[in-house]
């Protein structure tokens, strides 16, 4: 079995004058779940859909579960997808519906009720897919993707249109696939929805690579801040003085202050350092933690700094 | 393709479907064999277009006549639901998740017309049965002989009669078909569709005979009346086959080469 699930080297895609894809590598290791970042108009989309087999790159290479993406006929029978918005014959039931996808795909239609059940279906699988509502249509496309039991999922932003709820179930169910061995990939604007199910990342601007790699890496190496709070808020204002007298950098953010680490500063020392000035001023702190940029603040400077 | 034609038949084969080909099939086996068997000219008429004469009625052929005659006006009513099919397909999603469980395009199209041509020879042989059985009810009614309807000539005549409509169905449906690849929506492919098949050809034929042995919609007409005055049966099946073949090609061509974006 390969161990990168997905590459792509030099990937290109451009419709007329205007670039979508440029020059793209990405890999993805096989058994992760691996987030897609991107801004509206990144490139996403058209990534995968190259990917699938739907969009003919310009230029470039790459694999799918170790077969050339020239060839997709060669991987797709273990690839489970959900591109752009889920589509499916609005006067079949969503159970008729899998099981039509099932014949396509030559796929055992056996588990259908157990995939409906999977995804909070089981009760509607009977009914026709157009009185679904956008996200019963986003769990039946999930159910879709899920059947054959591929070893790679591409979800194009599945909570898409989902409830809050519906969001917090998509992403333990996203969860569950993890669990199961298999590789996903999925995109999705919902950055912290991403951060807590992905555990790599891959972020891209303008059709170009910032970042990939574990999700850990780019958060964790980058607690670089402290907030901290005092027990009565009119001391923020003499605290904050008195950190900055001893050479800290030093915001107010809402009801707390935010201290910044300098240089190759560790967070813990830092940590360690305003607790003692802090003792020192007869200042009680309540609050004194470090602060690790979520992947929004991190996407954001990287797409603002353009970073690579 | 099998899979294909096998998930067309299960998404096309359903109640709702059967019970609308079985009225609809009634409702075409009425008007056509009131219409036919009560205007029935007892001198000769220059083609199936002006109708059935009374000698043609009561020969072999007499059977199917009306279903052959009410069939022709049929071949729109294939084009424009090929058409909306079709293009719903490709412009509303469902082509895109078909491809993603089955990526060879060209199978995916052709498994799919295939299907539904199946659906359309079933409705088209129902329709048939229907209207000879009505037929049969009719005729005596207008003092129509049918002792020949069930001769070998007589099915002879209802099997060609069989063949040549769906024929005209399937090259509707592969013009049709084009026009959804084309344009990939059903509005515009449907508008371009009635547009030149409709109006356009109907007008220009009216003033230049010549259209009725070169534009596609005449020639397709031709072929389900089992020849005309103006193109006779030979010649339209081997313009059809030409023509349909062009219209293959150019689907096939534009299917097998544009990104799939909808």
């Amino acid at each position: 079995m390969t161990t990168t699930a997905l590459s792509v080297s030099g990937l290109t895609k451009r419709y007329g004058d205007r670039t979508a894809v440029d020059d793209l590598d990405i890999e993805v290791p096989s058994g992760v779940v691996a987030g897609f970042v991107g801004p509206n108009g990144a490139g996403k989309t058209t990534t995968m859909a190259m990917l699938l087999g739907l969009v003919r790159p310009t230029s470039g290479t790459g694999t799918v579960l170790g077969r050339s993406i020239a060839e997709p006929a060669a991987y797709l029978s273990e690839v489970g997808a959900l591109i752009e918005s889920p589509a499916f014959y609005p006067s079949l039931s969503g159970a008729e519906n899998l099981r039509l996808l099932a014949t396509v795909g030559g796929h055992d239609p056996t588990p259908i009720p157990s995939l409906l059940d999977r995804v909070g279906l089981l009760g509607r699988g009977d009914d026709r897919y157009r009185s679904y509502s956008l996200g019963m249509k986003q769990r039946l496309g999930i159910a879709a993707a899920l059947l054959g039991d591929p070893a790679l999922l591409v979800l194009d932003e599945p909570a898409n249109g989902l409830d809050p709820q519906g969001v917090r179930e998509m992403r333990a169910l996203i969860g569950d696939l993890r669990g199961s061995g298999r590789t996903v990939l999925v995109s999705s604007h919902d950055l912290s929805e991403l951060e807590q199910v992905c555990d790599w990342l891959v972020l891209i601007d303008t059709g170009r690579s910032l970042y990939q790699g574990p999700t850990s890496d780019l958060l964790d190496g980058d607690a670089h801040r402290l907030a901290i709070a005092a027990s009565r808020p009119d001391d923020h204002r003499s605290l904050r003085e008195v950190l900055v007298h001893h050479g800290h950098d030093v915001q107010l953010d809402g009801a707390r202050l935010v201290v910044h680490t300098v240089g190759s500063e560790d967070v813990s020392a830092l940590a360690a350092a305003v607790n003692q000035v802090a003792f020192g001023a007869g200042i009680v702190l309540v609050e004194l933690s470090p602060q690790r940029s979520s992947l929004e603040d991190r996407y954001l400077t990287m797409v603002q700094g353009g970073a690579r | 393709m099998t899979r294909i034609i096998r998930a067309e038949l299960l998404r096309l084969v359903r109640r709702r479907t059967i019970l609308l080909v079985l009225a609809g099939s009634s409702l075409f086996a009425t008007i056509s064999t009131v219409t036919v068997l009560s205007s029935a000219a007892t001198t000769d008429v220059a083609s199936r277009r002006e109708g059935a004469t009374r000698a043609a009625l009561e020969g072999p052929g007499g059977g199917t006549e009306a279903f052959a005659i009410g069939a022709s006006f049929l071949g729109f009513l294939v084009f424009v639901t090929f058409i909306a099919l079709l293009a719903n397909e490709l412009s509303g999603g469902t082509y895109r998740s078909l491809l993603l469980r089955h990526p060879h395009r060209l199978q995916v199209i052709v498994g799919k017309l295939a299907g539904i041509l199946l659906v359309a020879a079933g409705a088209v042989a129902v329709a048939e049965l229907a209207t000879f059985a009505l037929s049969l009810l009719v005729a005596p009614s207008q003092d129509i002989a049918t002792s020949s309807w069930s001769s070998i000539d007589g099915i002879s005549a209802g099997l060609r009669d069989y063949a040549t409509v769906l024929g005209g169905v399937a090259g509707w449906a592969v013009f049709g078909t084009m026009l959804a690849v084309v344009f990939r929506s059903a509005p515009l492919a449907l508008g371009v569709g009635f547009a030149w098949a409709g109006p356009f050809e109907n007008i220009v034929v009216d003033s230049w005979s010549t259209g009725y042995r070169v534009f596609p919609g005449q020639v397709l007409a031709s072929l389900i009346r089992g020849g005309t005055v103006e193109l006779g049966i030979g010649r339209a099946v081997v313009t059809a086959l030409l023509y349909s073949g062009v219209a293959a090609m150019v689907a096939l061509v534009i299917v097998a080469r544009r990104d799939v974006t909808a």
